[in-house]
C-alpha cells in the first residue's frame, strides 16, 4: 500500500510540478515568516535577559525606589542585610554618564565588590595581581572592553565622567572581562559614584540573594510591608515578566500576520489538492474501483498534502533562519520595533521550536488537503469514473448562505466590541478571521450573480461561453476568488491600518513639537551653568520651556511609566497636551497630573479620578485632570507641572528645552547654543528633524508588515493562477468541443483570461470590502487594545485602488498560464478519450 | 487457482430502483457464473446493464437480493464499503471500454497496481507482471508510458492489470468499445484466452453481437428481467 | 595572634587599593608597649590601627562530643578611600569567618565580607560587630556579662551564649604582645580562656543543643608580619584541668622558626611566660591535603619550659581553602592535646601550601 502511495505522490510532484512547487513555496513562506518572527524575538529576548543579568546579576529580589530619582536609604539597606534571611544585599548606583565629552551617554553603575561577587560576578574588574596602584575602592574606574573599544582608550587613561554640571576626573585602572560585547559600561565603587554623582545617603537599589530554604514570596510580603512606601520589592521574575511584557503585544501581533501567512499557504495547499483531486478523480475512481479502500482514497489526499507540507516546511525553516539572521542584520532584534535598542542579537535555534514549525507547516498542509480528502473519499466511484470529478450541488441554498454572513458578521460585530483577553485583542483576532470567512462564503454568491448577469448579456461567443461555464460551476471560480479575498483583504486592511496610524502620528508630532527648536541632554540633566545663562537677558530667544523625566514603578510586572515635569499651566494644560476628551479642572489644594492614552488604558484610570503617585519616597494623591494622546511611549506616561512637582518635594532638573528663537534670529540662536552642544554633549535638533527621524523610525518599525502584506499577496496570486489552470484541466471537454467546433486557440485562451480577470475583479471587490472592515478592526480594535494607541480610521484610496489595479494586472498575467494551458489542449485526445 | 466446483459469481434475487423515481430499474435478477465460464450480458441502452455490474461489483448498492462472489461466497450486497473494497480487490479484476490505465504510472506499474490491492507478498510482483506482459503480447512494453501506447495495447494493459491478482470473476463493460473491429478482435480473444486459462469466472457487458457470440453463455437484460 | 588577617587583607586587597603604603601614606598608630587597656572599651574596635580581630574557637562536650566551631571577624584598614568623606567609603573592610567540624565527618565553613557601614558595622565603645546577619557582641547581663555569637549559613548555622568563668588574660607585658625581633612587630592582644558554651547549632538541617568551652581571642595592630616571617602554627587550649595554654611560632621559608611565644596559666591562675628560647615545636605525622597539596604537621609536639604537649586532631582534613579573591589553603581546626598538660583547643596552621605572599 505505502508502494502506491509513494507511486502516486511522484506522479503527482511530476505531473503538476509548477502547482505543488507554488504551494510547497507557500508553506514554506507562512512558515519562514513566523519561524523568523519567533527566532528574532527569542534571539532579542535572549540577548535582552543577558545584558540584563550582566548588569543586574541574578538576585532573588531587589529592593528599590519607585521613581526613578529616588533611592533606597543606606540604613533600609544595612536593616534589609541583617535579616537572616538574607544571604547578602549589593547595593548599587546607576547613572548615565558622558565620557571626555563625548556625545552618547554611558551606563555608569556604583557597586560594593564585596557583596557584587555573590550577586553581580559578571560586573567585577578584571583581577590583575600584578597591578601596583590605583584600585577600584580608592576611586578608579573600569569599563567593558567594548566601551574601550568605542571610545578608543585603553586602561590607565585618564577620563572625566560628567553628568549634567558634575564632573568627574578618574582614571580607567582596567576592564570588565566579564561583560558582553554590547555592554558599554562603566564601573566604580559605589561610595564614590555617590559621591560624585548623588543620591546622599542613599543607594539605587539593593539586589538581595536570600538563603536558600527562604520562601520569596513570604519573605517579599515581610519586607514589604515594613518598607516605606517609595520603596518595592520585585522578584526576579517580575523583571523577567516586564520584559516579556516589553514586547509581548507587537511579538504577537506579528506571529498573527505569519499565521495568517501560513494559512494562505494552507488555503493554496487546499486549491492545489482540490484541482488535483478533480483531475485525478478518475485515477481515484479506477483505484476505488479496483479496491482501494475509501480510508486509503482519504489518507492519499492527505499525504499528498503532507508530501508538500513537510519539505515546504523544511525550507520555510531555513528560510526562516536566513530571514531572522538578515532581519536582525538590518533592522536589529525587535524589527525595528523599538523595544530592544542597539543590540545585533545572535540567533540560536532551539529544537522545540524547530520541531513546532515543521509541525505547523505539516498542519497547515493537512488542514489545506483535509477537505479534498473528504471530498474524494465521498467520490461516487462509478459516475466519477465515467464522467470525472463530480461537483456537488452547493449545500447551501443562496438564502441560507446570506443567512451566515450575516450571522457571521453579527458575531464579527460582537467580537470586535470585546474587551482585550490576556490583555492581548484574541477577540479582535477572531473578529478579524471571521471576516475572512464571511468573505469567502459570500464568493459564491457574488461569482454566481455576476456571471449569471453576464451570461444573459450579448458578449461574444467565447468569453460567453466562458461566463456561462463560471456560472454553472462556481466551486473552482471560489477557490480562486477565495485566495484573492484573503490575500487582498489582509493586504488592504494593513495598508489602511498603517496609513491611518502615520496620518494620526503626523498629526500628533504637529502637537508635540510645538516649538522650532529641542535641545535635548540625553537623558542627563542639563547643566545648571547653561539654565542660568538662558535666563539671562541676553537670549536670542523669545521663549523657552523646560521639562524633565523621571520614570516611576507603578506595577513591577510592568514595564515603568514615564513622569513628564514640564511647564504646564495648571488652568490651560491643552495648549501643550493633545487630549483626547475634556479636561477638567483640579481641586484648588490638589496637585494634578495629565495621563498619556496608554496609561489611561493599561491603569483603567479616568479624568477626575486621583492616582497615587510614587515620589520621593511617599505615596502622593494627585488629581488625574485628562488624557493625552501619546503614541511614543506605550506603557503610559504622567504630566505633571512644574510647580506641582517641587510642591510634592521634587526637584526640577530639566534635561530637555523647547526653545523658540526670536522672530528672524534662528541662525543667531543656533550659533549661541554651539558652544553648550559642544561642550556638553547635547544635542540640538529642530521640529523638521525629529518629526522625520520619528516618521522614519515608525515607517521602520513596519518594515516586516510590508514583508508579510507582500507575502500574502503573492501567494493570493499564486492561488489565482493554479486554480484557473487546474480549472482549464477540468473543463478540458468542454473547451476541447469548443475547438472542434472551431474556436480558434487564441480565442480559447482570451475566454480564460476573461474569466481570470472577472474571478479576479470579484475578489477583488470582495476583498477590499473586508479590507476595510478589517482595517477598521485593526485601527479601532486592535491598536488601542494591544498598543494602547488609538486613532481615527483614514482610507488611503489611492494606494489601495492602485494596489487593486495592480493585483488585477497580475491575475490577468497569472490567468495566462492558464490560458496558454488551454491552447496547449490535446483537443482530438480528449475529445477522443470521452465517451 | 478458483475452486470449480462452486460459482465464482452467484447472482440472486437482485432488484435496483432508480434514485429519484423509485420505479424499479431491474429486480429478481438470478444467475451464476462458473470457474471459466464466460457470460455476456447484453441489452438495450438504458436498461441497467452497468447499473448491475456496478451493483455486482459493489459500486452500488442493490436494494435487495444478493451477490455472492469468489472462493468463499463473500455477499457484496452485505458488506460495507471498505470490505467490498477490498473483496474487489482480491477477487474482481475489471476491464474497461474507456481502458482506464493510470497515465502517471507505467505499464509494468498499473499492472502490479492489484498485487499491491490485494496484498500480494512483493516479490512475486516482477514475475507476475513480466509473465502477464508477455502472455497480452506486450513484453518489452514494461517501463513504457501509457501516453506512448495505442488503444489497443491499452487495453492488453488492462487486461493483464484484471488478471494478475488472479480473481475469480472478470467483470467486463464493452472491453472492444473504443476498438476497430481487427483490434477488437484480437484483444477479445486474449481476453477469454487468459480468462479461461486461469479459469476465472467472467462477465462481460457489451452490445456487440460478435462478442457476446465469443461467450460461453449469453444472458439478456430486458425491462422484465433476465433472459 | 589572628593570622586570617594577613591571609584575608592582602590577597584580596592589591586589586582593590595601592599596594604601596606610600601611596595614601595612611598614619596607622604604632603598638606601644606599657599602653592601660581598659574593658569594655578596648573589646570594641580600635579603626585607627591596620588590622584587627575577635576570634571565638571552642570545642563541645557530650552529646555533641568534639564538635568545634570557629567565629572570627576581621577588621582592615587598608588606606583604600581615605581621602573620601562619605559614611560609605571603604576605608574599614569587615571579614567574617565561620567554621563547624564534626569528628569524623568534615568540616564546614562560610564566610563573608562587607565594608562598614554597608552591610557591615561596629562599635569602638564596646564588642558588636556584625556582617548582615552574623554577629558577635559582648551583653551585660544581670548575671554577669557574656558573648553573643550568631552565625547563619546555608551549610549551617548557631546561635551560642559563651560566659565567662575565669578573668580576661592579657597577652604578653599587660597586652602587649611582640612578634618578631623588632618592638614594632607586635600586637594589643587580650585572650579569654575558659568560656562556658550555651545554646544550640544546625547543621544538615538538625538543630543541636550546644555545651562545651570556647576561647575569645581579640587582637590588633598595625605591623606583625616580619623577620622574613612566611607562616606560623599557633594552639590555643582550654586544658582539662581549668588553665589555659596560647603557644605560636614564626616560620621562615626554610620552615625554621624565627620567633615563638607561650603563655600557660594554670588552674590557679598564676600566668607564666615562655620566650622563643624555652620553645619548641616538632612536627611528628605529617597529613597531605588532597586539594591543596599541603603538607601540614598535624600532630606536633611542643616543648616549653618543662612540659611537652603533642596535638591530635579529631579529624585530618580540617583544611581550608578560599577560591575568592584569591586560592588561600590552611589548617585551623580542632585538636586534643596530651601529654604533660592535657585538654582540647585550636590549632592554626598557614603557609604550608604555598608561599605566603605579603
Amino acid at each position: 500500500m505505502n508502494t502506491l502511495a509513494w507511486w502516486l505522490i511522484r506522479a503527482q510532484f511530476r505531473t503538476r510540478r509548477t502547482a505543488t512547487l507554488l504551494s510547497m513555496l507557500a508553506i514554506a513562506l507562512g512558515v519562514a515568516l513566523g519561524y523568523a518572527i519567533h527566532l528574532i524575538n527569542d534571539a532579542a529576548l535572549a540577548d535582552f535577559g543577558r545584558a540584563m543579568k550582566t548588569v543586574q546579576g541574578d538576585p532573588d529580589a531587589v529592593v528599590g525606589a519607585r521613581d526613578s530619582a529616588g533611592g533606597v536609604p543606606v540604613a533600609t539597606i544595612n536593616a534589609i542585610a541583617s535579616d537572616p534571611a538574607v544571604l547578602v544585599v549589593a547595593p548599587v548606583i546607576e547613572t548615565r554618564v558622558r565620557v571626555n565629552s563625548v556625545r552618547t551617554p554611558v551606563r555608569l553603575i556604583g557597586l560594593d565588590v564585596f557583596s557584587a561577587a555573590a550577586v553581580m560576578p559578571w560586573l567585577l574588574p578584571r583581577q590583575d595581581d600584578r597591578s601596583t596602584t590605583g584600585g577600584i575602592l580608592d576611586g578608579d574606574v573600569y569599563a567593558s572592553p567594548s566601551l574601550l573599544a568605542k571610545l578608543g582608550l585603553q586602561a590607565g587613561a585618564t577620563v572625566t565622567l560628567a553628568r549634567g554640571d558634575r564632573e568627574w576626573l578618574t582614571k580607567i585602572a582596567g576592564d570588565l572581562p566579564a561583560t558582553g560585547p554590547d555592554d558599554l559600561l562603566l564601573v566604580a565603587d559605589i561610595a564614590w559614584v555617590q559621591e560624585r554623582f548623588g543620591p546622599n545617603e542613599a543607594v539605587g537599589e539593593g539586589r538581595v540573594r536570600l538563603a536558600p530554604e527562604v520562601d520569596l514570596a513570604t519573605w517579599r510580603t515581610a519586607l514589604q510591608a515594613r518598607l516605606p512606601p517609595g520603596l518595592l520589592v520585585r522578584a526576579a521574575e517580575d523583571d523577567r515578566t516586564r520584559v516579556s511584557n516589553l514586547s509581548r503585544a507587537y511579538r504577537v501581533n506579528l506571529n498573527v500576520l505569519a499565521l495568517v501567512a501560513l494559512l494562505t499557504g494552507a488555503f493554496l495547499v487546499f486549491a492545489t489538492q482540490l484541482t488535483a483531486i478533480a483531475q485525478r478523480s478518475t485515477q481515484f475512481a479506477l483505484l476505488g474501483v479496483l479496491g482501494l479502500s475509501p480510508r486509503m482514497r482519504l489518507l492519499q489526499v492527505l499525504l499528498e498534502g503532507l508530501a508538500i507540507g513537510i519539505p515546504g516546511a523544511v525550507v520555510g525553516l531555513g528560510l526562516g533562519y536566513a530571514l531572522a539572521f538578515a532581519f536582525t542584520q538590518i533592522l536589529g532584534g525587535d524589527l525595528g520595533g523599538g523595544y530592544f535598542s542597539g543590540s545585533t542579537p545572535s540567533i540560536v535555534p532551539q529544537p522545540a521550536p524547530l520541531l513546532g514549525f515543521l509541525a505547523l507547516g505539516c498542519v497547515a498542509s493537512l488542514a489545506g488537503a483535509l477537505y479534498p480528502a473528504y471530498l474524494n473519499r465521498v467520490q461516487p466511484l462509478a459516475q466519477a469514473l465515467k464522467t470525472g470529478f463530480a461537483q456537488s450541488r452547493a449545500a447551501f441554498s443562496a438564502r441560507s448562505r446570506w443567512l451566515l454572513a450575516a450571522l457571521l458578521a453579527l458575531a464579527a460585530f460582537v467580537l470586535a466590541q470585546m474587551p482585550p483577553l490576556f490583555e492581548l485583542p484574541l477577540a479582535g483576532y477572531a473578529a478579524i478571521a471571521l471576516v475572512l470567512m464571511i468573505g469567502v462564503s459570500s464568493a459564491p454568491l457574488f461569482t454566481r450573480a455576476l456571471f449569471g448577469w453576464l451570461a444573459k448579456r450579448r458578449l461574444p461567443a467565447a468569453q460567453q461561453i466562458a461566463i456561462q461555464n463560471v456560472a454553472q460551476a462556481p466551486l473552482m471560480a471560489q477557490v480562486a476568488a477565495s485566495g484573492l479575498i484573503i490575500s487582498f483583504a489582509l493586504t488592504a486592511s494593513m495598508v489602511i491600518m498603517v496609513a491611518s496610524f502615520r496620518v494620526a502620528v503626523d498629526h500628533w508630532l504637529d502637537h508635540v513639537l510645538p516649538a522650532p527648536l529641542y535641545l535635548r541632554g540625553k537623558a542627563t540633566p542639563l547643566p545648571q551653568e547653561l539654565l542660568d545663562a538662558l535666563a539671562g537677558t541676553q537670549t536670542p530667544f523669545a521663549r523657552i520651556e523646560r521639562s524633565a523625566q523621571e520614570t516611576l514603578v507603578i506595577d513591577p510586572q510592568r514595564p515603568s511609566v514615564a513622569l513628564l515635569v514640564r511647564e504646564l499651566e495648571r488652568d490651560n494644560p491643552a495648549a501643550r497636551l493633545p487630549f483626547t476628551g475634556p479636561v477638567v479642572a483640579p481641586p484648588a489644594d490638589m496637585p494634578v497630573v495629565w495621563i498619556s492614552e496608554p496609561m489611561h488604558e493599561i491603569y483603567r484610570i479616568a479624568p477626575g479620578q486621583t492616582l497615587r503617585l510614587p515620589l520621593r519616597g511617599h505615596d502622593v494623591e494627585v488629581f488625574v485632570g485628562g488624557v493625552w494622546r501619546d503614541y511614543s511611549r506605550q506603557f503610559g506616561a504622567v504630566a505633571i507641572g512644574r510647580d506641582d512637582f517641587v510642591r510634592l518635594g521634587g526637584r526640577f532638573a530639566p534635561s530637555e528645552l523647547a526653545l523658540w528663537p526670536l522672530p528672524g534670529q534662528e541662525r543667531l540662536a543656533s550659533d549661541w547654543l554651539a558652544p553648550w552642544t559642544d561642550r556638553y554633549g547635547l544635542e540640538l535638533a529642530d521640529s523638521l528633524e525629529i518629526r522625520q527621524l520619528s516618521l522614519s523610525i515608525f515607517d521602520k518599525s513596519f518594515a516586516v508588515t510590508y514583508a508579510l502584506e507582500a507575502a500574502a499577496m503573492l501567494i493570493g496570486l499564486f492561488g489565482l493562477a493554479v486554480t484557473l489552470a487546474a480549472s482549464v484541466w477540468l473543463r478540458a471537454r468542454e473547451l476541447a468541443t469548443l475547438g472542434a467546433l472551431g474556436f480558434d486557440r487564441r480565442m480559447l485562451g482570451r475566454a480564460v483570461m476573461v474569466e481570470g480577470a472577472l474571478i479576479a475583479l470579484v475578489g477583488l471587490l470582495i476583498g477590499l470590502a473586508c479590507g476595510v472592515a478589517i482595517g477598521g478592526i485593526l485601527t479601532h480594535v486592535i491598536n488601542p487594545q494591544a498598543f494602547h494607541w488609538r486613532m481615527a480610521l483614514t482610507i488611503p484610496w489611492p494606494a489601495v485602488i492602485a494596489g487593486a489595479l495592480l493585483t488585477l494586472a497580475a491575475a490577468i498575467v497569472a490567468s495566462r498560464y492558464a490560458a496558454r494551458q488551454a491552447t496547449r489542449l490535446p483537443v482530438a485526445r480528449v475529445l477522443a478519450s470521452a465517451d | 487457482m478458483p475452486n470449480s466446483s462452486c460459482p465464482m459469481l452467484a447472482v440472486a434475487d437482485l432488484a435496483k430502483r432508480y434514485a429519484d423515481v423509485g420505479r424499479p430499474l431491474f429486480s429478481g435478477i438470478d444467475f451464476a457464473v462458473a470457474a471459466g465460464e464466460i457470460v455476456a450480458l447484453v441489452g438495450e441502452s438504458g436498461i441497467g446493464k452497468s447499473t448491475l455490474l456496478n451493483c455486482i461489483a459493489g459500486l452500488e448498492t442493490a436494494d435487495c437480493g444478493s451477490v455472492h462472489i469468489g472462493p468463499h461466497a463473500l455477499d457484496m450486497v452485505r458488506l460495507d464499503e471498505a470490505a467490498r473494497a477490498a473483496l474487489r480487490a482480491r477477487n474482481i479484476g475489471f476491464v474497461f471500454q474507456a481502458f482506464h490505465v493510470l497515465p502517471t504510472l507505467t505499464v509494468a506499474q498499473n499492472i502490479i497496481v492489484p498485487l499491491l490491492l490485494a496484498r500480494v507478498p512483493s516479490g512475486e510482483h516482477a514475475t507476475r507482471t513480466q509473465a502477464l506482459l508477455e502472455r497480452v503480447g506486450l513484453a518489452g512494453f514494461a517501463d513504457r508510458w501509457p501516453a506512448s501506447l495505442s488503444g489497443g495495447e491499452l487495453q492488453r494493459v488492462a487486461i493483464a492489470r484484471a488478471l494478475v491478482h488472479r480473481p475469480a470473476l472478470i467483470l467486463a463493460d464493452e472491453p472492444t468499445g473504443n476498438l476497430d473491429p481487427r483490434t477488437a478482435s484480437d484483444v477479445l480473444s486474449l481476453l477469454l484466452e487468459r480468462v479461461r486459462e486461469q479459469r476465472a469466472g467472467a462477465l462481460i457487458v457489451t452490445h456487440s453481437q460478435h462478442v457476446a457470440q465469443c461467450c460461453d453463455r449469453v444472458l439478456t437484460l430486458t425491462a422484465n428481467g433476465l433472459a | 595572634m589572628r593570622r586570617r588577617t594577613f591571609l584575608a587583607t592582602p590577597l584580596l586587597l592589591p586589586t582593590l587599593t595601592r599596594a604601596t603604603p606610600g601611596a595614601t601614606a595612611v598614619a596607622y598608630p604604632p603598638v606601644i608597649p606599657g599602653a592601660r587597656l581598659t574593658f569594655p572599651r578596648d573589646h570594641g574596635a580600635h579603626p585607627d590601627f591596620r588590622t584587627e580581630w575577635w576570634y571565638v574557637t571552642g570545642v563541645l562536650d557530650l552529646p555533641q562530643r568534639d564538635i568545634g566551631f570557629q567565629l572570627t571577624f576581621f577588621r582592615s584598614r587598608p588606606g583604600t578611600a581615605e581621602a573620601l568623606d562619605s559614611p560609605i567609603a571603604a576605608r574599614q573592610i569587615l571579614f567574617a569567618h565561620a567554621a563547624l567540624t564534626l569528628p569524623g565527618d568534615r568540616l564546614r565553613h562560610s564566610e563573608r565580607a562587607a565594608r562598614a557601614n554597608l552591610g557591615a558595622a561596629f562599635s569602638s565603645e564596646d564588642c558588636d560587630i556584625s556582617i548582615g546577619a552574623w554577629r558577635m557582641r559582648r551583653l551585660d547581663r544581670r548575671d554577669g556579662e557574656a558573648f553573643s555569637l550568631q552565625v547563619n549559613s546555608p551549610q549551617f548555622s548557631y546561635d551560642l551564649l559563651l560566659t565567662p568563668t575565669q578573668p580576661l588574660l592579657l597577652q604578653g607585658e599587660g597586652g602587649y604582645s611582640r612578634k618578631g625581633s623588632r618592638p614594632e612587630l607586635a600586637s594589643y592582644y587580650v585572650s579569654w580562656p575558659q568560656l562556658q558554651v550555651a545554646g544550640f547549632l544546625v547543621s544538615d538541617g538538625k538543630r543541636l543543643a550546644a555545651h562545651g568551652r570556647a576561647w575569645f581571642d581579640h587582637e590588633w595592630s598595625t605591623a606583625i608580619l616580619g623577620d622574613g616571617a612566611v607562616g606560623w602554627d599557633w594552639i590555643g587550649i582550654n586544658l582539662a584541668d581549668g588553665g589555659a595554654l596560647m603557644a605560636f611560632r614564626l616560620r621562615d621559608a626554610r620552615a625554621a622558626t624565627v620567633f615563638a611565644h607561650a603563655t600557660w596559666r594554670d588552674a590557679a591562675g598564676h600566668v607564666r611566660q615562655f620566650a622563643a628560647a624555652d620553645i619548641r615545636f616538632t612536627p611528628l605525622r605529617l597529613w597531605a591535603s588532597p586539594r591543596s597539596g599541603g603538607r601540614y604537621p598535624v600532630q606536633m609536639e611542643i616543648r616549653f619550659g618543662e612540659h611537652t604537649v603533642r596535638t591530635l586532631p579529631v579529624l585530618d582534613d580540617q583544611e581550608l581553602t578560599t577560591k575568592r579573591p584569591a586560592p588561600v589553603a590552611y589548617w585551623e581546626g580542632v585538636v586534643k592535646v596530651d601529654g604533660s598538660l592535657e585538654g582540647r583547643g585550636y590549632l592554626e596552621m598557614t603557609g604550608y601550601a604555598g608561599r605566603l605572599t605579603l
